[in-house]
């Protein structure tokens, strides 16, 4: 009887419990949504004022269209020329990229299997230059690479390389450090040349803090607007976040024209969605790695 | 015969090349241009009043210095910049810790989660600008905060119209954009805590309030040092949302705006003032990432 009593309490002891955690998930939960969808929100304005005439969206901003037009996302398409520039995004981001990974994974390999006091003073060279803001030395670089003839869309992948390299160096120095080089010296030994050797051996073991490099790269140029602006500035070879920008000034002259940049903010951050959401996985472990590494 | 030290130059050289090009040489000559009467494409001669002939005879010594420091603009964008860089620094982090806090509590779903309030930090600064401009100007003053509509609240009314009130809305969009992605550095550091602490706090029975202050935050501090050195130097060097929200009006410029409009303001364009105001934005976001790295290791140590 007694022990019977004593189970009794236990068992309601723990329902209380049990439903305590429930009830305190609940509130975590509901917090959750609710930010989630303040969150959202911006978006949600961004897309249904997006098939929406001016007049509509200062009445109703936050309702769904009357009539679904995509007439002005076919407007906002020719006005910021969305398939050149997104094209000339692409390019440049791509060989941007493709040039940092190269040079600085090539680079930190170097520094960091041949331990000189060169290879310090170099490497402390990357690391310093990363104080550095842009401003410091936008006016300069623009001159310079003007006297060169490369203010243009070849000079600004160039300038994104030399921008990016600090940083990346930094990355697969602190990686190159942790790989052991008895695989390499493996790979000596079996008759491989420098290349074969970085190519086929050092690259693979690389790939994780690569993808690293890509991403925290890759972000920053797509959505870069200052050094487009300096360098090509209003061209025909201007980048999305650029024709955004020139389409925003020009059509601004008379007030605030919703309608316009709307749909054009729309399509130019749809391409992003899309790859942020088949790459998510990559693109998050790529920050946190990042984030933990510096 | 060591293959690296035979290839250690020739494989380096890209980068240092790269690098002296575009860094070390601009830099340099952006120090000197910033004690020189430049005039982007030209060089002046205050002596002569005309293009100067060499380079040295356009030297000027600190004025492009006193200049800037009497530029009421560059003063305000100066104050207006620190100003928003504390609010900021502290209101992100915070946005950011509370949302992996919340996040790692929750059992299904959490992944979900993290996507949402992450996404904003994948869509460009000048993009998310136009569509908060938007919020503030119409869904806030319109709708939400006017006198008949959710609640009545002036202040968040009209703020792209105010210096001060520009300023929050500044770092309303901030906590927005870059919430999550600080929360996905806490989340991180979150993970890294071993359970064994929190069971053995729990066993002496400890609240709450006293683990999250004994073991969470203490051990949270590798994170703190990162994020903190993330919001300060992405604070201190804002410019795409400052242009697409009120594009300096109203006050409302911070200093790499300042930097870059000060070369619009004058006639003829004033690039060696503008490059000063550079070099003192430089040794201010020198000094501070330098200082701010210092203590928070030095904290993280003593620990």
């Amino acid at each position: 009887m007694a022990y019977q009593s004593r189970e009794s309490v236990a068992v309601t002891g723990d329902t209380n419990y049990f439903l305590k955690k429930k009830i305190k998930l609940g509130i975590t939960y509901v917090v959750l949504i609710l930010i989630a969808l303040y969150t959202l929100a911006p978006l949600w304005f961004l897309f249904t004022n997006s098939f929406k005439g001016q007049a509509d969206i200062i009445r109703d901003p936050l309702g769904p269209p009357q009539s679904f037009s995509f007439s002005y996302i076919l407007n906002a398409i020719s006005q910021i020329h969305f398939f050149r520039s997104l094209i000339i995004t692409f390019l440049i981001t791509f060989f941007s990229v493709g040039l940092i990974v190269t040079i600085s994974s090539l680079g930190a390999w170097m520094l960091v299997r041949n331990k000189t006091k060169w290879s310090q003073v170099i490497f402390m060279a990357f690391v310093a230059a990363m104080l550095i803001p842009f401003q410091a030395i936008m006016y300069p670089l623009i001159q310079f690479f003007e006297t060169l003839g490369l203010k243009n869309a070849p000079g600004l992948v160039l300038m994104y390389g030399g921008f990016g390299l600090s940083m990346s160096i930094f990355l697969y120095h602190g990686f190159v450090k942790g790989v052991p080089k008895g695989i390499e010296e493996a790979g000596i030994i079996d008759g491989c040349n420098i290349f074969q050797l970085f190519y086929h051996i050092v690259l693979p073991l690389l790939s994780s803090i690569t993808v690293t490099v890509i991403v925290l790269n890759s972000m920053w140029i797509w959505n870069d607007y200052l050094l487009p602006f300096l360098v090509v500035g209003n061209s025909n070879t201007k980048t999305l976040v650029l024709e955004l920008y020139f389409a925003r000034i020009l059509a601004g002259q008379f007030g605030n024209p919703w309608e316009l940049i709307f749909p054009a903010v729309l399509v130019t951050i749809v391409p992003i969605v899309i790859i942020f959401l088949f790459l998510q996985k990559y693109i998050v472990k790529g920050i946190t790695d990042g984030a933990i590494k510096s | 015969m060591d293959i690296y030290k035979k290839w250690f130059w020739i494989l380096l050289a890209p980068a240092i090349l790269l690098f002296f090009l575009v860094i070390i040489f601009p830099f340099i000559v952006g120090l000197l241009n910033s004690f020189l009467a430049w005039r982007g494409t030209y060089y002046f001669d205050p002596e002569t009043g005309i293009r100067a002939q060499s380079m040295f005879s356009s030297f000027i010594g600190f004025e492009n210095y006193t200049n800037a420091f009497k530029d009421e603009r560059f003063i305000r964008a100066l104050v207006y910049t620190i100003q928003y860089t504390f609010v900021a620094v502290v209101v992100v982090n915070i946005v950011g810790l509370g949302l992996a806090l919340l996040v790692t509590k929750a059992q299904k779903g959490a992944s979900l989660f993290r996507t949402v309030f992450f996404l904003p930090n994948m869509l460009g600064g000048l993009a998310l600008g136009f569509i908060w401009q938007f919020i503030f100007q119409i869904v806030f003053t319109n709708l939400l905060f006017s006198p008949d509509g959710l609640l009545h609240i002036p202040f968040l009314r009209y703020m792209t119209q105010d210096s001060t009130k520009a300023l929050f809305a500044l770092v309303i969009l901030n906590a927005w954009q870059f919430g999550g992605y600080m929360m996905i550095i806490y989340i991180a550091g979150l993970n890294n805590i071993s359970r064994d602490y929190y069971e053995a706090a729990s066993i002496d029975g400890a609240t709450p309030i006293r683990t999250f202050r004994s073991i969470t935050v203490p051990m949270l501090m590798p994170s703190f040092t990162v994020v903190f050195f993330l919001t300060l130097s992405n604070s201190f060097k804002l410019l795409d949302q400052n242009i697409a929200l009120t594009d300096g009006e109203f006050n409302t410029r911070l200093l790499a705006m300042q930097i870059l409009r000060t070369v619009k303001d004058t006639a003829p364009p004033d690039y060696g003032k503008a490059q000063a105001q550079a070099v003192i934005f430089f040794l201010l976001v020198a000094s501070i990432t330098l200082t701010q790295v210092y203590v928070t290791k030095k904290r993280e140590l003593e620990l």
